[in-house]
């Protein structure tokens, strides 16, 4: 199959052009296999992406680029309890998941 | 969803920022593209449990609002397009991926084929996927 996904990076560009991620801890929220996470967290300080769905984490783990394995953590967790405590995040990203 | 949001402002920064990036449900259209035309050939079908998710996260993200958890600052809607080389491919890729989402009606498909085979020799298919972004400030 040849599909491609947003081939002109439309995507990518409004997230960079609503938030800078630079420096910031972002919490990404429904990651899945970690496609929208690759597009941002060069620039981020520490990114921890949650989901529920443990096989897709799975993926996102295997996949990750050894440049961001040090910055990057998978958490298998849904939104509606976050084992987190109060104020740790600068940017939450909901990542079509709401 | 209104309990995720209230987590998720529980453990953002007092200055913290929420993006909310999703798809919105709006009978995307599909198109045989190329570099000399874009041809719309039909429209997906919206099933029930799609919209009705729409629906619950925008009413949750209004519910966010009225609670003063969050102030809208930013938002804008754009395209994310899927494409494909060949219509059999979308219609695949629609059964596999997006089975009680979306609905690739019988003559859409053949719309889709028969525009695809006369097209110029670079045109694929595709549906662009109407995106929503908006960007919330945390209150205090």
């Amino acid at each position: 199959m040849t599909l491609q996904r947003d081939p002109q990076g439309l995507e990518r560009r409004m997230l960079n052009r609503f938030v800078d991620f630079s420096g910031k801890h972002v919490l990404e929220v429904g990651c899945g296999e970690g496609r929208l996470t690759w597009l941002y967290a060069d620039s981020a300080r520490r990114v921890t992406a949650l989901d529920p769905d443990v096989d897709a984490l799975r993926v996102a783990r295997t996949d990750c680029p050894v440049r961001l394995e040090s910055r990057v953590t998978f958490t298998g967790a849904s939104a509606r309890h976050l084992p987190f405590p109060h104020e740790k995040f600068d940017i939450a990203l909901l990542a079509w998941s709401l | 969803m209104v309990h995720a949001l209230a987590e998720i402002r529980r453990v953002l920064q007092s200055d913290g920022v929420l993006i909310d990036l999703r798809p919105l449900e709006a009978r995307w259209p599909v198109e045989v593209a190329s570099a000399a035309s874009t041809v719309e050939v039909g429209r997906l079908t919206d099933l029930p449990i799609a919209v009705a998710d729409d629906e619950a996260a925008t009413r949750a993200m209004q519910e966010a609002e009225s609670h003063g958890w969050f102030v809208r600052e930013r938002e804008e809607i754009f395209s994310y397009v899927y494409s494909w080389d060949r219509p059999s491919e979308m219609k695949e890729f629609m059964e596999d991926e997006w089975e009680g989402i979306e609905k690739l009606e019988e003559s859409v498909y053949q719309s889709a084929q028969s525009t695809w085979a006369v097209a110029n020799a670079d045109a694929r298919v595709q549906v662009p996927v109407k995106m929503l972004i908006t960007r919330w400030k945390k209150t205090e």
